[in-house]
């Protein structure tokens, strides 16, 4: 990857903080990447990991009782605190968003080929007639049959998959260089998601943008990210190539994350890995790793002192690693005290599979 | 755990507990449906509502589920799957068909000697939150069935309920608590500790993890594999998700748009699938491996799912088919067995490898 002057967002010591009313809610507590140019980066984590909330303060997004602090830089320039008049010229052109529910971003009162023009021409000087082309080549770009005819119909006349290619054809109508994706496809059924992914990726073959993909699937992440953010608790706890992430898990929470899934390609009815405990709440002040009421590593120093992003020291370079795309990328980190430890382990061998619940009560 | 009484542990697999006596309950299957047909009416009209047409939810599956057993039915949405569960519990009528349970006939019982057989045919839904009543105690949820099949007693009644709760990996002390103050893993144990205590021959669990974050499903999961070892339920396991339903089945069937295409043992759909939309489903599930998941040749389907209201001539996958010929225009492709005890409903049956 090319140094980070060249990275179209960067994002530095994110921190975002809702007030409620138990007090501010901790939802981002420090994120920082750097998206290059053509680059994937898939943000994971499960539900309230503060995965969502972080694309959505990069596009301005962010609900009136929330406080942003940090920076988020797109082509050089500083987007936390902009003016509105000044982020709608960097949304559509610079950065664009697909959100999870096709049915929310799009306005069930219009025909979707007044929806992508007005895309177009609220960015680019043309009249209705070509905004009106431009909106047919773009669904047929993103596999919409007859798009000559279906430019005159309202959303609810497409199906849910369809619905959400139009929200891809309106990302990509202005060229942006980054498109945030959030849960693109988590609401559709597989083979949809299938047809969905294949329209994202003509997307970004066309547009050339770089990627933001927000989604709690590892198996979308793993076909389709470079790099892997994985987030705990509004904090990023590894990051690194995907076949690092996959292959080389450096943090006990991205292993038990991955012995967690049940895997369509093995027929093995190995049992499940499982994560103990449940999220830590929000809410407050805590002290410590935040995963290590849940980690089978636990030691003193975890309740101590919350450990910071680290390089990881691999214990072997992988011959077969790499696919050659990302050949000198940022280093492979991880934010545990005991990463140097846990890299060489097999994928989540410290978890058990016992079926007990070992949540705790939620209160 | 200490839930041994009085949910004790079957004698062996695929042989219940009560079954003692029961002549034919080593050859007739636990669950037999044959045909199963529901269709609902479509309303509409202006200003006086009338039928304007026919939704085909199910249209004649068939399958059988042996004691013990754990059938996965799988599907997108709209297939009819879930129909065809609740058709299984009669909690709809169906249109037509019949379903065999434990030797007797449910479609057309009156709802009096149903209840009997609620007994042994309990059901977990989806959502955790909303299949609990909020504002009772979890222990009164789980014990409500022996309240309303007249099994509660003074004296063992709580004692059974802290059983079940032990069963399903939850404290006893946890009956007093209410369903806000557990997490939606727990809620979904509550709701499976509530469908056991009756100590049911089959399990209908309808997207039983669906709604549940992976590190926390896996819990659920292997809890479901442990009980079907210790007490040797059956399950009918729905589910949209291919992988959770590979690790937990037996057997495996595949519906599209109200049909079964596809059903056989676990490693006949999955590695050995022969009808193509088995294999472009299995093809679009994406596999948390990243040089496997770039090296998989992915089939992404053209167009939509047809309306069940006006569904294909023939075979209904057809309008999607890379393989459609005129054949599949003019025939409906039937559910048949060609050696090896795996129907597919295909006229051009194949086998090629997805993974």
């Amino acid at each position: 990857m090319p140094d980070p002057s060249d990275a179209t967002l960067v994002v530095d010591q994110l921190v975002v903080d809702f007030a409620t009313g138990e007090g501010p809610v901790h939802a981002v507590r420090g994120v920082s990447f750097s998206l290059a140019p053509q680059e994937v980066l898939g943000i994971v984590g499960e539900s309230g990991s503060g995965k969502s909330v972080t694309a959505l303060a990069a596009m301005g997004l962010l609900p009136k009782n929330a406080r942003a602090s940090g920076s988020i830089t797109y082509a050089g320039r500083e987007l936390l605190g902009l003016k509105e008049k000044e982020l709608a010229k960097v949304r559509g052109t610079g950065i664009a968003m697909i959100f999870q529910d096709p049915m929310t971003s799009l306005n069930p009162v219009y025909k979707v080929g007044w929806q992508i023009a007005e895309a177009i021409q609220a960015h680019q000087d043309v009249g209705k007639e070509e905004a009106l082309a431009k909106a047919v080549a773009l669904l047929e770009t993103v596999g919409i049959p007859n798009a000559a005819e279906r430019v005159g119909n309202y959303p609810h006349e497409f199906s849910g998959g369809m619905r959400q290619r139009v929200v891809i054809a309106i990302a990509m109508a202005n060229d942006p260089a980054v498109i945030l994706a959030d849960e693109p496809t988590t609401a559709l059924d597989v083979t949809v998601q299938a047809q969905v992914l294949s329209s994202l990726k003509k997307a970004l073959e066309q547009t050339r943008a770089s990627l933001l993909l927000i989604t709690h699937d590892l198996g979308v992440i793993a076909g389709l990210a470079d790099r892997v953010l994985v987030m705990y608790a509004g904090r990023p706890v590894e990051i690194g190539t995907v076949e690092e992430i996959f292959y080389e898990p450096a943090m006990p929470y991205t292993h038990g994350l991955l012995g967690s899934l049940p895997r369509l390609d093995s027929d093995g009815r190995e049992r499940l890995r499982q994560i103990p405990g449940s999220p830590r709440s929000m809410v407050g002040d805590h002290s410590g790793c935040p995963f290590a009421p849940r980690c089978p590593l636990r030691a003193d120093i975890c309740d101590e002192e919350e450990p910071e992003l680290r390089p990881v020291v691999s214990a072997a370079a992988d011959p077969a690693a790499g696919d050659g795309r990302l050949p000198a990328g940022p280093p492979h980190m991880a934010a545990c005290h005991f990463a140097d430890r846990v890299t060489g382990l097999p994928v989540a061998s410290m978890f058990t599979d016992s079926a007990a619940d070992q949540e705790g009560v939620a209160l | 755990m200490t839930g041994t009484e009085p949910l004790s542990p079957a004698p062996a697999a695929g042989e219940s507990p009560t079954g003692a006596g029961r002549s034919d309950a080593g050859t007739e299957p636990l669950l037999s449906v044959t045909d199963l047909v529901k269709h609902y009416p479509k309303r509409g009209g202006t200003f006086v509502r009338h039928q304007v047409g026919v939704v085909h939810a199910v249209c004649g599956i068939t399958f059988g589920i042996n004691r013990g057993e754990t059938l996965g039915l799988v599907g997108e949405s709209g297939c009819g799957k879930t129909t065809a569960g609740r058709s299984v519990l009669q909690l709809i009528q169906p249109t037509s068909g019949s379903v065999r349970f434990d030797g007797r006939e449910l479609v057309g019982l009156s709802g009096r000697a149903m209840r009997e057989v609620r007994k042994d045919l309990q059901v977990v839904f989806q959502d955790p939150f909303a299949s609990l009543d909020p504002r009772m105690p979890v222990g009164e949820s789980i014990a409500e069935p022996l309240h309303i099949h007249g099994l509660w007693q003074h004296g063992s009644g709580r004692r059974r309920v802290a059983d079940a709760l032990s069963l399903v990996g939850l404290e006893p002390h946890y009956a007093n608590r209410f369903p806000n103050e557990f997490s939606g893993g727990q809620r979904q144990r509550v709701g499976i500790a509530r469908a056991l205590i009756l100590e049911p021959k089959l399990l209908v669990l309808d997207e039983p993890v669906s709604a549940l974050d992976v590190s926390i499903q896996a819990g659920v999961v292997n809890l479901l594999d442990d009980l079907q070892q210790r007490l040797g339920i059956a399950y009918l396991f729905i589910a949209h998700d291919l992988s959770v339903v590979r690790h937990i089945s037996d057997r495996v069937a595949v519906m599209y748009l109200g049909r079964i295409v596809e059903i056989g043992s676990r490693t006949d759909v999955y590695d050995h699938g022969e009808h193509p939309y088995t294999q472009a489903l299995l093809s679009a599930v994406p596999v948390p491996d990243p040089r496997r998941e770039r090296s998989r040749t992915h089939i992404v389907l053209e167009g939509d799912v047809p309306s069940p209201e006006n569904p294909p001539s023939g075979c209904r996958f057809r309008t999607r088919c890379w393989k459609a010929q005129d054949i599949c225009a003019q025939e409906v492709p039937e559910l048949v067995d060609r050696g090896g005890g795996h129907p597919v409903a295909c006229h051009f049956p194949e086998s090629i490898s997805t993974l």
